[in-house]
């Protein structure tokens, strides 16, 4: 089936326009919306690059705080099923633990992490704009 | 299995498949829809698109599989699947978005000023697909041999025309409702039967074998011998899935930066659910079915199932049901493939006409479908592993360096992801060659990514500092445009 076989029992008076391939070479990139000149230009500015240089660093510094915190508790969980005696045999419902904090465990701990981080990143964010439209 | 469940399967995906795609086209029509559309696309929605046209051969029947021969082991891969998103979210997200780069070449064009990172990273990204496409079609092979019978070649071969047709027609562009929409169909697919499964086995009209028995005869917990596999693996899913042609494409449609970090933390959660589906498969095939894996084609566990289970015609449906989800895995992540690579071929070779799209589409279904029909199918999960730690060995520096490293130069993008291409596609070929005869190496050719990944690192960085001279000149306004926030939007039309 091809479309314009179906489209043109439709709409027979209106030719369809001709395709266009969207493509977004960065020469032309539009402006990202919300971004005033008036910020942009206090962003260029000296002072404004300390500004975005800290803000850069805050973010770096949060991600991976956050990325090195999941993965020692994702590394937490086989060195805990080796070491602890006991849990190997645990169950749950007739589920043991291994396969429960693999299978089930580890989304939750996935989730918190992403939601504290984006909690985190936006106050960053909130805190440099403020700064920025300040000075 | 009753043939005609399988053909009405395949019909019906087929038949969705065209249809959703038409209207996708009638909805997005011109440059403007598509520009408006890219301001108004809601985070579930865009959510939804990512997990459409991320859950591929792996996941859908991959996983299963995995978790039938090696037990709580496999659990490690949709783990490494959903956790990759929240690095996404960490490190790429919001200024991957405010980059305002389409493409992962577009996106090193401006970062790095230097048309000949591009080259590097366009050759990359179609390797990338392609080395992702082969899997997918092994898949296509082995679910319609199942579901009715035909030579396997014709599965590969039916998923390409469609997909080919489909995306040079138009239809099933990215197009963020086609791709929501195989989303969920494939979430139903999957959950519906276990639902239907787990119901039965409460009014005990399955006798359960000693519940203990799926989840035995495998060493919990940290296994001597795989430990080095399962943290190489998780390295190479973690920091893949950062470089993936076709998830990043869509970031691009999300209004901002901050919207782009909500779609990640949704498609976390989307993930969360729906790999807890594959994961009861693997266990009710342990408990159940487990000739399914001395029988050879443990991938083919999601497909069978059901019909083992459930007897009659709820089966059936049941049957084709699954047929029909894990066709949309391979339909929508090789057509989101196809796009992202035709759409980089004809921009760097063919002068980015439709034209030269359309030729670039059938171009670059052709390849993977040669490679797809010339070699053998092997584990899903584990050679769908083996392009994330390719990914991450090549792609995963340039993008995490390049946004947050002011220091990175072209000289140094370009050399660290040859290294890094050369060591991880070296070290995969040599393991699959020497086989048992590299010895104690096996493993670190098998899953070259934890130490493939920091050498690339290393060269990108290296090279870089040798360079430093070569740091493009507007870097300051490059580094301010990829991190600064934008205004809250006053209305989400602009």
């Amino acid at each position: 089936m091809t479309p314009e076989d179906s489209v043109g029992s439709g709409q027979a008076a209106s030719t369809p326009p001709d395709r266009v391939r969207v493509t977004a070479p960065i020469a032309q990139a539009r402006r990202a919306p919300g971004h005033p000149v008036a910020r942009e230009i206090a962003e260029q500015s000296e002072v404004g690059q300390v500004y975005v240089r800290s803000l850069i660093r805050t973010q770096l510094r949060l991600a991976l705080v956050v990325a090195v915190g999941f993965l020692l508790i994702l590394l937490a969980f086989p060195l805990l099923i080796a070491f602890v005696p006991g849990l190997e045999q645990a169950e749950l419902f007739g589920v043991p633990f291994s396969w429960l904090a693999l299978g089930v465990g580890v989304y939750p701990i996935i989730l918190l992490s992403a939601w504290l981080y984006l909690r985190a990143a936006a106050r960053n964010e909130a805190r440099y704009r403020d700064l920025v439209d300040d000075a | 299995m009753n043939t005609w469940v399988g053909y009405a399967a395949l019909i019906g995906i087929f038949t969705v498949t065209a249809v959703i795609g038409f209207y996708g086209l009638r909805i997005s029509r011109t440059t403007e829809d598509f520009y408006v559309a890219s301001r108004t696309v809601r985070p579930w929605w865009n959510a939804s698109a990512i997990g459409g046209e991320y859950l591929s051969a792996a996941s859908f029947l991959g996983i299963a599989g995995l978790i039938l021969i090696s037990g709580s082991d496999a659990l490690w891969f949709p783990i490494g699947y959903t956790a990759g998103y929240l690095m996404l979210l960490l490190f790429v997200a919001a200024p991957l978005r405010r980059s305002g780069a389409y493409t992962i070449p577009d996106f090193t064009e401006a970062r790095l000023e230097s048309v000949a990172a591009r080259r590097v990273t366009s050759v990359l990204v179609v390797m990338v697909g392609w080395f992702y496409i082969v899997p997918q079609l092994h898949g296509a092979a082995l679910t319609m041999s199942i579901a009715t019978g035909l030579p396997s070649w014709v599965g590969s071969v039916a998923v390409a025309v469609v997909v080919c047709v489909t995306v040079v027609t138009g239809g099933m562009k990215s197009i963020t409702f086609v791709q929501a929409f195989q989303f969920w169909l494939k979430f139903t697919a999957i959950a519906l039967p276990i639902v239907f499964i787990l119901i039965l086995m409460g009014n005990s009209g399955l006798s359960v074998p000693a519940l203990a028995e799926p989840f035995a005869a495998d060493p919990a917990g940290l296994p001597t011998s795989g430990a080095y596999r399962d943290i190489s693996l998780v390295v190479a899913l973690l920091f893949g899935t950062l470089g993936l042609p076709h998830v990043l494409v869509r970031f691009y449609t999300n209004p901002d930066g901050p919207s782009a970090r909500r779609t990640t933390l949704i498609v976390i959660g989307l993930l969360s659910v729906f790999y807890l589906f594959p994961t009861l498969y693997g266990v009710l095939g342990r408990a159940f079915t487990p000739d399914i894996a001395t029988g050879g084609t443990p991938d083919a566990l999601v497909l069978l199932l059901p019909g083992r289970l459930v007897p009659g015609l709820a089966g059936d449906v049941l049957t084709a049901l699954v047929i029909a989800g894990a066709f949309a895995a391979f339909l929508s992540t090789t057509s989101g493939l196809v796009v992202s690579i035709a759409g980089v071929i004809s921009q760097d070779v063919l002068g980015g006409r439709v034209r030269g799209f359309r030729i670039a589409t059938v171009f670059s279904t052709l390849v993977p479908l040669l490679a797809a029909l010339l070699t053998d199918s092997m584990q899903l999960a584990g050679s769908v592993g083996l392009v994330f730690a390719f990914t991450a060995s090549t792609l995963c520096p340039l993008l995490l360096l390049g946004i947050w490293w002011r220091g990175l130069t072209d000289a140094g993008a370009i050399a660290g992801m040859l290294a890094g291409a050369a060591l991880c596609g070296g070290a995969i070929v040599a393991g699959r060659a020497l086989g048992p005869l590299a010895g104690p190496f096996q493993d670190l050719l098998a899953q070259p990514a934890t130490w493939t990944v920091p050498a690339a690192f290393a060269v990108m960085v290296g090279v870089s500092l040798l360079t430093h001279n070569r740091r493009p000149v507007g870097i300051t306004k490059i580094m301010t445009r990829l991190h600064a926030p934008e205004r809250p939007l006053p209305t989400p039309n602009r």
